[in-house]
């Protein structure tokens, strides 16, 4: 009876918080800004907005026992551009800087989170599940596409040679992860064991696997739609040299956040964001000076650099411990600021106009998890209760994939359009349901600290 | 993409600078006040900005208006925080007048001063000049007690009354400064539109009574129960973020709402002591900041900006002093401290430098570059000059 009254009074202490933040941001969205000063205190104000109604949001599911995560990323929708728009699209632009901090930051945690001894010891079973899972799910859902696309008014027109080159790029797609958000569903649930530590294994794996395929789609897409023969291998030099420079990159700036630790270790949570900025601004202007100056395309992957060093701060050093504690410390802002601002760009619009196709994607996407985990365990000889549930855990989709489908927009403009809508569609009832099936997956194997 | 780098650079030098400057140099007596203070940051800062290297130029400033804003919100904060009513209590009745009373004299001196001043020789118009009076009165009101403290160390146990009524002067005159300044913007609709009206003025009032209410009521439901530590983090750095922006929207003083926030708070919140810790952590780097980014304003195209800031360096010392001076002579139980009391109270700290930034973001207009680089002008004296008056005074003190 007291659980349930303290309970009742939390929610209503942050359903006042949401009445009384909403009522300030509806209020000033009537003021007529004039001068740089006020739009700058709108920035302000809109990521101060975004911070507490996200926590709200959050703390309100909790108390119903849904994630904290999916609360953020409702939060997010409702005060995105495509619901209220209390949050509009150009503050959501300029909020993007606080984004890719966020983005980078939780690279070094899932760098930071993986840990060599149990990688070598549950290696076998990562890749059964990275092979299976890349198999099943990308022909699964090529093959609906392909021949079920048709079926669909957005893509009924296609030529069979488009529908192919979009099977093509929506199936590598449909099998990237989120693990931002696993990492943060596994650190809200305390969660510790074989079943969680497999699972942000295969989802970092994944994370940069998919890079590589995806590299691998877009030629074999492209031979398709212009029937030509490229025989040149330069794109995947390229690209595995960029990776190369990005892992040795990552492994050097590790070696020096170790020495930090061990050197000074005052501000250690200041320092470690002052690093994930650097990484994604560093990358990006020497992305744009090499191609400026020397005629170079260098793209280096800054999630990849800071994986990298959270890995290598991680695994061979000894200050691995300070390093996660302090990441610990600052994780729930940034976490909240990531996943409300996920949730704003999830795109509304996209969904309504395919919601069967995105539905019957998404669908056959979680039956192609469902089939590679059960096989994959079956052959591991995992328990029969993490391969009822293993499933539910790669669900959840966001960042990565959408840079794929942006960067694929780009390069395929005749059927660039059609293919953001359909990922984004896709990835807003993953980024749903996903971080939510994932809790009950941990809870089921009893992975999940009890509160 | 400069804008990040800028971004990147300041903060940067923020924090290995205050590891530097607070935590490792052990230096003489002059070059070690010079950078404890941290006022090479503002040396920095000039370095940076249009003046030299042109890195933090004027479209990469307008850029870091966000950051600018967060920092007024903090410092506001802290200082609010320096006013727990029952800690104020336990001082004697005798310090709190002579806080209060210095802490107005030397505004209204000072405020009369450069009024007559832009009145006889400038000819903007007058709602600026009553504007510009009361930002460089209510910057000159301040002092730092950061000097203070460092000299007050070296000094034995006899003169710590002395030392105790300074730092009570230097805490109370904070309160008359942030409060004399936030009461300026009410003017800023007369400054930047054409009509003067009453109504206006009682609109802005009206406008600050809503947004702290509302903000009241905020703090309070998040406030309503005990927090983990990173979720206490969490919300107060969310509220100084959401007020700064709040206040810069709707053209209010990001140093006063904050100010008034942190009073609300240190008076009636169970957790102010974790929230004074969070607050206190990071107090350093965003004074760092706050000089980087204020120094890049440093604009000295004549002589005359040097020359006005040494006067108006002068006239505020001799404000200080007579202010001083009245103290230990007509108030009996103060009588016994030196009648040069108002020379150990001219440091100006980061107060002074946050009520520049915010006149500067707040007033922006042709004279604003000209009157915050003469007042920095008067910081880096003071900073010099203060030190060694003050320790002459805490030789006197008996």
């Amino acid at each position: 009876m007291l659980y349930q009254d303290q309970n009742k009074n939390t929610i209503i202490s942050y359903l006042l918080t949401l009445f009384f933040i909403i009522s300030l941001a509806v209020w000033l969205k009537t003021l007529d800004l004039s001068s740089s000063w006020q739009h700058a205190g709108m920035i302000n104000f809109s990521l101060g907005f975004v911070l507490i109604a996200a926590y709200a949001c959050g703390n309100i599911l909790k108390a119903t026992r849904l994630p904290l995560i999916s609360g953020y990323i409702f939060a997010g929708i409702l005060a995105g551009p495509y619901a209220s728009n209390l949050l509009t699209l150009e503050i959501a632009e300029k909020l993007r800087l606080v984004d890719d901090l966020a983005l980078s930051f939780i690279a070094l945690a899932a760098g930071g989170a993986l840990h060599l001894n149990f990688l070598k010891k549950r290696s076998k079973a990562i890749i059964i599940n990275l092979v299976s899972q890349i198999l099943i799910i990308f022909s699964l859902v090529f093959i609906f596409i392909f021949f079920f696309g048709q079926f669909f008014s957005l893509i009924k027109n296609f030529t069979s040679t488009q529908t192919a080159g979009l099977a093509m790029l929506i199936s590598v797609i449909a099998v990237a992860r989120s693990p931002s958000s696993v990492i943060a569903i596994i650190n809200e649930c305390r969660a510790k064991g074989d079943f969680s530590e497999t699972t942000l294994g295969i989802t970092v794996a994944m994370d940069v696997l998919i890079i590589i395929f995806f590299t691998i789609a877009m030629t074999i897409a492209r031979l398709i739609m212009t029937a030509t023969d490229i025989k040149n291998n330069s794109a995947f030099i390229a690209l595995s040299i960029e990776m190369t420079i990005s892992i040795f990159i990552g492994f050097i700036l590790g070696k020096g956040i170790s020495y930090y630790i061990k050197r000074a270790g005052h501000d250690l949570p200041l320092f470690l964001l002052f690093v994930a900025f650097g990484v994604t601004k560093a990358s990006s202007w020497l992305s744009g000076f090499m191609t400026e100056h020397f005629d170079i395309f260098l793209h280096l992957e800054p999630l990849l650099i800071c994986m990298s060093a959270g890995f290598t701060v991680q695994n061979f050093s000894r200050t691995g411990a300070d390093f996660i504690d302090s990441l610990e410390r600052s994780s729930l802002p940034i976490f909240i600021l990531f996943f409300s601002m996920a949730g704003a760009s999830l795109n509304l619009n996209a969904l309504s106009m395919c919601w069967a196709l995105a539905l019957c994607l998404a669908a056959v996407r979680a039956g192609g998890i469902f089939c590679s985990t059960w096989i994959s365990g079956m052959i591991n000889k995992d328990p029969a209760h993490y391969n009822r549930n293993a499933w539910m855990s790669y669900i959840t989709q966001a960042g990565v994939a959408i840079g794929l489908a942006k960067l694929a927009e780009r390069q395929f403009p005749e059927i660039g359009t059609y293919l953001v809508t359909i990922v984004l569609a896709i990835i807003t009832i993953n980024q749903v349901i996903g971080p939510i099936m994932f809790k009950i997956a941990l809870i089921r194997v009893g992975e999940a600290e009890k509160t | 993409m400069k804008i990040f780098f800028a971004l990147l650079l300041i903060i940067f030098l923020a924090f290995s600078g205050y590891h530097l400057t607070f935590k490792r140099l052990k230096l003489p007596f002059f070059k070690y006040k010079f950078y404890l203070t941290g006022i090479e940051f503002l040396f920095l800062g000039l370095l940076l900005g249009p003046q030299f290297l042109n890195l933090l130029d004027t479209q990469t400033m307008e850029g870091l208006n966000p950051l600018s804003a967060l920092l007024l919100g903090w410092i506001g904060l802290l200082f609010g925080f320096q006013f727990e009513v029952s800690r104020l209590r336990r001082f004697p009745e005798q310090f709190l007048t002579a806080g209060i009373f210095e802490g107005i004299s030397t505004l209204i001196f000072v405020f009369s001063g450069v009024f007559f001043a832009l009145t006889f020789f400038s000819n903007i118009p007058i709602p600026m000049k009553i504007v510009t009076a009361i930002a460089l009165a209510s910057a000159a009101a301040c002092t730092a007690q950061t000097g203070l403290a460092i000299i007050a160390h070296d000094y034995p146990r006899k003169r710590i009354k002395t030392v105790k009524l300074l730092r009570h002067i230097s805490g109370i005159n904070s309160f008359f400064a942030i409060t004399a300044f936030g009461t300026a913007f009410f003017l800023r609709m007369l400054i930047f539109s054409n009509s003067i009206s009453i109504l206006i003025i009682l609109q802005h009032i009206i406008i600050y009574i809503i947004a702290c209410v509302i903000l009241f009521f905020l703090y309070s439901a998040l406030l309503a129960q005990r927090r983990e530590e990173d979720e206490l983090t969490l919300i107060i750095i969310s509220m100084a973020v959401l007020t700064s922006g709040l206040s810069s929207a709707l053209n209010l003083s990001p140093l006063l709402i904050n100010f008034l926030a942190g009073l609300l708070l240190v008076n009636t919140s169970t957790e102010k002591e974790r929230i004074y810790k969070i607050l206190i952590s990071v107090e350093k780097p965003v004074y760092m900041l706050l000089l980087v980014i204020l120094g890049s304003y440093l604009f000295i195209d004549s002589p005359w900006i040097i020359s006005l800031g040494i006067i108006y360096f002068l006239y505020r010392a001799l404000g200080k002093f007579l202010s001083g001076f009245i103290i230990t002579h007509f108030n009996t139980k103060l009588k016994k401290h030196p009648s040069s009391l108002g020379f150990g109270l001219l440091d100006q700290g980061g107060l002074s430098l946050a009520i520049l930034l915010d006149f500067y973001r707040g007033f922006p207009t042709d004279i604003s570059a000209r009157i915050v680089s003469l007042a920095l002008i008067t910081v880096i004296l003071n900073n010099f000059i203060s030190p060694t008056l003050l320790k002459r005074l805490l030789n006197k003190a008996a």
